[in-house]
């Protein structure tokens, strides 16, 4: 009897666990959500927020650091363009030397990561698509507005990734894992696709967002139209839309500074830009860390690292002619700047005292110029290995020191992750996209074109944003002087414009000095066809300073464009067609 | 039927001394009792019945109970192991009865490596099993049986006591016997948790008989290595860096070396920011240095080690070990209990390394009634390691950062500094790391309860409950500084976390004989695990104070505040059976079936089955063997089943969430420079068509024991394929960037032979010895991955169909560029040049491409060996143990670092020696140049991959114990000494400190040196065994 009461109560027992081991095993995820929490109005503007907050190319699993995918493509648009070396030391980051000699490979680190940032970013864009259109009760204008700021962000991703691949494929809100179509070909033409995200863009963005500077708003579309037509030499198309941006007057030319000064950034310069924040519960992770390494090295401004260092070459075109105040286009690169190479910082050295450029000082650190606040830069001790990468610093990515910790992270090892927005359009950039679009369009006018050009070296003639020497060398933060820091000349293009080569000479130089440093350069050559040419005169110059690139040859039909990841083509099961060359 | 007598005995042993505890049964009956103090017995019984009289390790004897009342039974010295009892899959189990393939490793020869830690102490003892242990200590071993059947997590299922739990965590002391099963036969009955194998470890229980005491101790002493890294002098150094700028075509200029044809080596490398410095500098002056901020800029003074740093005796050190265990046990006929403390002290001979742990475990056994058990087993223990953030590297994060020997370890004043001018953006990393304060605390408790009940004659219920509670609590202190490139504000970080696994299991074993021939058992039970954690981290920086005593969260700065917290869940839902047959006692079979349910798969995928069958042969039971009297025991035997393997599977993989923090998706909308508004990604694709690997195993073995255990062997062949491995999906990136479900993907098949040999016996009166090898070796093939992709690569490492798992891949160089001319007439190779490595064209297009990339070397070793010999002469007692891996590969990733020039850390002796210049064309590297390229070093290709063959004695222990005779003189059961040593020599053609590397935790590291912590240092011990 007891036996069995025993047994009994066993065969409850088990019953009991059987009857409920269907509920015991389903366990819910612990710490995600689910999409369906996420389905609502305020999912959808979180889901969006998310999509813009690869613009800086940061924050994407697909990247192992940062730096590898940067928003400001400061090693494919600026080292590749002739503007700069890698920097730091040949064998710090390899793969980055391979791209400076245009010897990338298809398994190259960097560009996967790049790839993966941009991807990742539009399809953050689809999953807003996908969601709101989930989402019951969202009113038209909300529908609307979510629309097109999803539709200009993954319009810029894929621009992006069209400048350093060309063949790309076009990842729309249709392309899921579930659907089991990802394995994608680049053979269809991607220009269309952009044009239609930001014509949707143009017609239904606000022409203002307010407080939310951030945000795409109709203007910003219509200057990123703007680039995708020059991109493809519509320059007609893009004549109008520049018009309407430039007539609109809602921006203007700032002090040149100011753009790269975390203080006084989102001004009525900048057209769009990826916010770069800290101090914000990221670590650094929104404070432009994809620049993080671009400082001057071993120093109490960065500890680190060194990387993308000015050229020769590029630091050559600020030489102006001291009788015309403007740049000498052909010889420019006949003699040097002067510089220290083989100097050690105790070694006496003074600067070029020829006529320049001012811009030239607010966007290379080069030795006996103050830099920033931070004192005169030193030379060589600010250098990680001169012998490689040269003598000059990047300036247009580091804080003053008076704004450490305000606008660099405060717990990072590198003031580097900081506060400076990366200004993917400026409205010096607008401008200059406008002259070229006035020489280049069918009915263009030279004058206007000389006018915009013109807009901005008179800008740069502004000798209050010139660079002074300190009133006290040995403590910067007492101010500056009313020395000029160098022999600065710089004055607009006088009388008429009658030559359309000329003209565009002019302009592409003007770019230079005008937005060097800022990952545009690479892309202007290729789409001006000059890469071959500029690349090949730049690479005989810079030998000289670094020995490596000796090996370097930019072979136009292959390097062009950056190959195209080989994981990629793999995992596409080989729809995915390799660029030429590679 | 007789009637019921008393019958009454004494049971003796060796030297007619009495056993207590032996026990004493009526066959066939649940009638039994044990021997007390003076080893007697009494017993009710009946003329006919027939009494089992066993002790462990003794020989059973069965004596028919006659007309005497009185019996006098001798027991002998057990010399093979077939009826000791093992406990293993729900069941306990004669050896002599088992089917599947099972090792059984003894408490002794575990305790024979002075590791610390379990998992290592089974290396070599195992034939079939593969272990790579790593030296750090506390760190964990990687380990697999029969291969490697999948790509992630190899480790078998760990049972204690019936109980999932870790058995890093026990003390080695306390283990009775640990038995893995290796095949399909035995460990299909833990389903889906089965397919890497399971070991099963039993801790030792209190016996009938009076109160034991046992003591045992050791004190050891490590040495590091005599050699540490191969690197140039300061001298050689200098010399080596012209030359690398020289064939660059750089200009002749260094921070350090000067401006000039010849190098000149500083006296001082550092003061404040400037390098170069001779000794008559006015820099250098000893009244500049400063080192605290508030009194002004930092200053510091390093001096030049113009003899060079011998940075690997700087941080490797001797140090000494300790370990203490004391256990207490009894009962009698109804209740027995064990007490344990136990305490070790390993320090590591790596600085700052160091596995502290104390354990405690109570282990009872209460009859309750003659039909009823009830008992539990339970361990607390304290484990305490420094805080590692890389357990498998603690020294170096990489080799490449060996410092330039010309950097002393500090300043002048002996203090740390970061760097120097031209030395390398790569702090002093040893300086400052000492620093570091760090602590790592673990807190388990592990056990089980289980009560059992006898009921109907045939049937016993057994419920058990357990498993493992794991508190964690760890901190990290590391002072700021501000030095020479490199500063960095204080920081602390804060952590802890627990996690719980239990298991609660009830079964039902029916036991019968019928008619004396058939035997049968059978089991059914159910199994619920579940398992949760959850864990909290934070970290903040700025702390006004370094004093350890300030160093608490709420002191940090407002600045640079980080934390977050994590769970997990899971539960298992399992039914299962399996029944032994005997006829005869010669033929056996086993079947055993189990249903399991995983919540970590899709609703549609959650339930499987999992069967196995086996059979064994007892020949030597035939009649024809009857007249062999060589043949003690011959075995043959043979399994099928199916297994499966829910782990790398997370249990978010069946669901698309949804997610973000603010460094990847939140973003300052409104440029504010100090926000980020809230955003969102996807973070997860859901796949709930998940299921779980399967394995399918096939086993077919021999064991004997012949000649009385002259010669014993257990061999076995199997064949295991695994299918369905769970992977993640490798999704391209034009799917975004959220986290690819694991799928099931991919088979791989191991084939192989596990061999264990054995003798024992004795030369003469005196000496007796005992020696046993075991065997494995496996072949591991990939047969199919992920559709329409049929490899994926991993750095260096390339898991392709029909190649083992991570084979190395990369370009093979064939020689050099040995002129223009000839990289004009060799193959197109991207930064082709004199000097530079010249790579295999292996498709022969005349290009040298990602297509021309081959197989390198493959790190699993054809075969490994362990090998005991032991030997015992009068009171002395002897015994070593060699382990051998061999036919593997390794990749020495030091010597990346070290033979390719890249600017500032130390270099070896063979770039500067023996790289290529125009003559030296036979050279062993490519020309010493500053720039790494395709040619020498940005891809993987075979340079550093070396043949990782070894043979290592292990250990070596002579001992001492004293005679009967003074042992009752001093009241005493044992005393014995030992003295033993470690890891004495190492027989390797391999070039860096020890082939014996992984630098992972998985199997998708293996075979890779990143001038890990050697496991190959000698250590001397001296020990003490003493009963009471």
């Amino acid at each position: 009897m007891r036996y069995s009461k025993n047994f009994f109560i066993f065969l409850l027992a088990e019953a009991l666990l059987f009857s409920c081991s269907k509920k015991v095993l389903d366990l819910r995820p612990l710490g995600q959500l689910d999409p369906t929490a996420v389905t609502n109005k305020q999912g959808v503007a979180a889901l969006l927020i998310g999509a813009y907050s690869l613009l800086d190319g940061v924050g994407t699993p697909n990247s192992a650091y940062p730096f590898e995918s940067a928003g400001s493509n400061w090693v494919f648009g600026s080292v590749t363009g002739s503007e700069a070396h890698v920097g730091s030391e040949p064998t710090d980051q390899p793969e980055l030397a391979s791209i400076e000699t245009f010897s990338t490979t298809a398994s190259n680190e960097y560009v996967l990561s790049r790839w993966g940032a941009l991807y990742d970013g539009a399809q953050r864009c689809n999953d807003v698509l996908r969601t709101m259109r989930k989402v019951s009760g969202l009113t038209d204008a909300d529908t609307i507005e979510f629309r097109a700021e999803a539709l200009f962000l993954r319009a810029f991703y894929h621009f992006e990734a069209k400048k350093m691949w060309n063949r790309i494929p076009f990842v729309d809100e249709n392309i899921t894992y579930e659907a089991g179509n990802y394995k994608m070909s680049n053979e269809v033409d991607t220009w269309p696709f952009i044009e239609e995200d930001l014509r949707y863009a143009v017609d239904h963005l606000p022409e203002s967002q307010g407080e939310q500077i951030g945000r795409a708003n109709h203007y910003s579309a219509e200057a990123l139209l703007a680039k995708v037509y020059l991109f493809q030499h519509k320059y007609d198309a893009a004549k109008i839309l520049l018009d309407e941006i430039i007539s609109s007057k809602k921006y203007r030319l700032k002090k040149y500074s100011e753009n790269f000064n975390a203080s006084t950034k989102n001004n009525e310069e900048s057209v769009f830009a990826a916010q770069s924040s800290v101090n914000d519960g990221a670590q650094g992770g929104n404070g432009n860390s994809g620049d993080a390494l671009n400082q001057p090295n071993g120093n109490s401004l960065s500890q680190c690292c060194g990387f993308f260092q000015p050229s020769q070459y590029f630091v050559n075109h600020f030489k102006t002619v001291a009788a015309t105040g403007l740049p000498d286009l052909d010889n420019f690169n006949q003699v040097d700047v002067k510089n220290d190479i083989g100097l050690f910082s105790s070694d006496p050295f003074e600067p070029y005292d020829g006529t320049l450029d001012p811009r030239l000082d607010w966007t290379v650190g080069r030795r006996g110029i103050p830099y920033l606040d931070w004192g005169i830069h030193p030379g060589f001790d600010w250098i990680r290995e001169q012998s490689s990468g040269g003598p000059y610093s990047p300036k247009k990515t580091s804080i003053y020191a008076s704004q450490v910790g305000t606008y660099s992270q405060a717990s990072s090892w590198t003031i580097g992750e900081n506060a400076i927005n990366i200004n993917l359009i400026r409205y010096a950039d607008v401008l200059l996209w406008a002259a070229e679009a006035e020489v280049m369009s069918t009915n263009g006018s030279l004058a206007k074109a000389q006018d915009y050009v013109n807009q901005l070296r008179n800008r740069a003639n502004d000798s209050s944003d010139w660079v002074y020497k300190y009133k006290d060398v040995n403590n910067p933060a007492a101010g500056y002087s009313d020395v000029k820091a160098a022999n600065y000349v710089v004055k607009p293009y006088p009388g008429v414009w009658t030559d359309h080569t000329f003209a565009m000479k002019a302009i592409r130089y003007e770019r230079m000095l005008e937005l060097g440093m800022e990952g545009h350069r690479f892309f202007d050559l290729v789409r001006w066809g000059i890469a071959e040419n500029d690349i090949k005169i730049y690479l005989k110059k810079e030998v000289n300073i670094s020995g490596y690139l000796s090996d370097a040859e930019f072979k136009p039909a292959q390097d062009s464009y950056f190959p195209i990841p080989q994981s990629e083509i793999d995992k596409s099961d080989h729809r995915l067609n390799q660029n030429p060359g590679y | 039927m007789y009637s019921q007598e008393k019958i009454t005995g004494r049971v003796s042993g060796n030297d007619d001394l009495p056993l207590s505890g032996a026990t004493v049964f009526i066959r066939g009956s649940r009638n039994g009792t044990v021997t007390d103090s003076s080893g007697s017995f009494s017993i009710n019984g009946a003329k006919g019945d027939q009494l089992l009289i066993s002790f462990v390790a003794y020989e059973t004897r069965e004596i028919t109970i006659s007309s005497d009342l009185f019996l006098s039974v001798h027991l002998q010295n057990s010399i093979n192991n077939l009826n000791e009892v093992i406990v293993a899959g729900y069941v306990s189990e004669a050896v002599k009865d088992i089917t599947g393939s099972v090792a059984i490793v003894k408490p002794k020869e575990l305790t024979a490596v002075p590791a610390g830690q379990v998992e290592s102490m089974l290396q070599g003892r195992v034939a079939g099993m593969n272990v790579i242990t790593q030296a750090t200590p506390g760190a964990r071993t990687l380990i697999s049986i029969h291969g490697y059947g999948n790509f992630g997590d190899v480790s078998p299922l760990y049972i204690v006591d019936g109980s999932p739990a870790d058995i890093n965590d026990l003390n080695p002391d306390d283990i009775q016997s640990v038995v893995v099963l290796k095949d399909a036969g035995s460990a299909a009955i833990y389903g889906v948790r089965g397919a890497n194998g399971v070991v099963e470890v039993t801790t030792k229980k209190g016996r009938a008989g009076g109160t034991r005491i046992n003591f045992d101790n050791y004190l050891g002493y490590q040495i590091p290595l005599k050699y540490g890294y191969h690197v140039l002098n300061p001298w050689e150094m200098a010399e080596v860096t012209w030359k690398a700028y020289e064939n660059s075509g750089q200009t002749l200029s260094h921070p350090q070396y000067g401006n000039g044809a010849i190098p000149v080596l500083p006296d001082y490398i550092l003061a404040g920011s400037r390098g170069g410095l001779s000794a008559d500098d006015p820099a250098v002056k000893e009244n500049l240095y400063n080192i605290d901020p508030a009194a002004g800029d930092i200053y510091q003074i390093v001096k030049a080690n113009k003899y060079g740093t011998d940075v690997f005796h700087e941080i490797y050190s001797p140090t000494f070990s300790q370990n203490y265990t004391l256990n207490v046990s009894g009962g009698n006929d109804k209740n027995h209990y064990l007490f344990s403390a136990g305490y070790l002290d390993q320090e590591g001979t790596l600085k700052n390394t160091y596995l502290k742990r104390l354990t405690i475990r109570i282990n009872t056994e209460f009859n309750l009634m003659n039909n009823f058990r009830l008992g539990e087993n339970v361990q607390l223990s304290s484990r305490q390691t420094p805080y590692y953030s890389n357990a498998f590297n603690p020294g170096f994060g990489s080799s490449n950062s060996l410092p330039n020997p010309i950097m002393p370890m500090n300043d002048i004043k002996g203090n740390p500094y970061g760097s120097a001018p031209g030395l390398g953006f790569n702090k002093n990393t040893i300086g400052l790391d000492n620093l570091n304060l760090s602590k790592s605390n673990n807190w388990i408790i592990l056990g089980n309860m289980y009560a059992e009940l006898d009921f109907a004659k045939y049937f016993t219920f057994r419920t058990n409950f357990g498993g493992t509670l794991d508190n964690q609590y760890y901190y990290s202190y590391q002072p700021g500084f501000n030095l020479y490139a490199i500063s960095s504000p204080n920081s602390l970080m804060e952590g802890s976390g627990y996690s719980r696994k239990w298991s609660w299991q009830n079964t039902i074993v029916f036991s019968k004989s019928f008619h004396e021939d058939h035997s049968v058992k059978f089991l059914i039970g159910t199994e619920y695990i579940s398992s949760y954690g959850r864990s909290l981290w934070a970290s903040r920086v700025n702390f006004f104070s370094d004093d350890p005593n300030y160093s608490y969260l709420s002191n940090g700065g407002v600045d640079g505040q980080n934390n977050s917290s994590q769970a997990y869940n899971s539960a298992i839902y399992s039914i299962f059976s399996r029944l032994d047959y005997a006829y005869k006692d010669k033929y056996l079979l086993t079947g055993t079936l189990r249903r399991d349910g995983s919540s970590v798969f899709g609703p549609e995928n959650r339930y499987s089955f999992f069967p196995s069958v086996s059979a064994g042969w007892r020949i030597s039971k035939e009649n024809f063997a009857s007249g062999l009297s060589w043949m003690t025991d011959l075995k043959l035997r043979g399994s099928w089943g199916k297994l499966g393997f829910d782990g790398n599977t997370p249990l978010i993989n069946q669901f698309t969430l949804y997610g973000g923090d603010p460094a990847s998706s939140f973003y300052d909308i409104n440029g504010r420079s100090n926000t980020a508004s809230l955003g969102f990604r996807n973070t997860n694709i859901g796949n709930p068509k998940t299921g779980w690997q399967t394995d399918i195993q096939t086993n077919i073995g021999l064991d004997g024991t012949l000649w009385n255990s002259k010669l014993t062997f257990s061999a076995d062949w199997y064949i295991k394929k695994s299918t369905g491995l769970l992977f993640p999906l490798s999704l391209p990136y034009v799917l975004g960037g959220a986290t690819a479900p694991y799928v099931n993907v991919g088979d791989i098949e191991n084939k192989g032979i596990d061999l264990l040999l054995g003798s024992k016996g004795r030369f003469g009166k005196d000496l007796r010895y005992d020696f046993t090898i075991t065997y494995t070796s496996y072949d591991n093939t990939i047969l199919k991955l992920n559709d329409g992709q049929n490899y994926f690569d991993n750095g260096i490492w390339r898991n392709q169909v029909g190649h083992p798992i991570s084979s190395f891949y990369g370009y093979k160089i064939i020689g050099f560029f040995n002129s223009q001319d000839d990289v004009a007439k060799s193959p197109v190779q991207n930064k082709a040049a004199p000097g530079r490595f010249k790579y295999l064209d292996a498709n022969g297009d005349h290009k040298i491409s990602d297509t021309d990339r081959v197989f390198l070397g493959n790190p699993n070793p054809k075969f490994s060996l362990g090998l005991n010999i032991a030997f015992t002469y009068k009171n002395f007692d002897f015994s070593a143990f060699f382990y051998g891996v061999f036919g593997n590969d390794v990749f020495n990733g030091v010597r990346q670092g070290t033979d390719f020039f890249s600017g500032s850390q130390a270099k070896s002796k063979i770039l500067l020696y023996d790289s290529w210049t125009p003559e030296h064309k036979n050279a062993k590297v490519s020309i010493n140049e500053n720039f790494a390229n395709f040619s020498n070093k940005t891809v993987p290709n075979s340079y550093g991959i070396e043949n990782g063959s070894y043979f290592r004695n292990k250990s070596m222990i002579l001992g001492y114990s004293l005679g009967k005779n003074t042992l009752q003189k001093i009241r005493m059961k044992q005393l014995r000494i030992y003295v033993q040593v470690a890891n004495l020599f190492t027989i390797t053609s391999y070039t860096g400190l020890d082939p014996e590397s992984i630098s992972g935790g998985d199997v998708a590291f293996t075979g890779v040196d990143g001038g890990n912590y050697p496991n190959n240092q000698i250590q001397w011990l001296f020990g003490l065994n003493i009963g009471l």
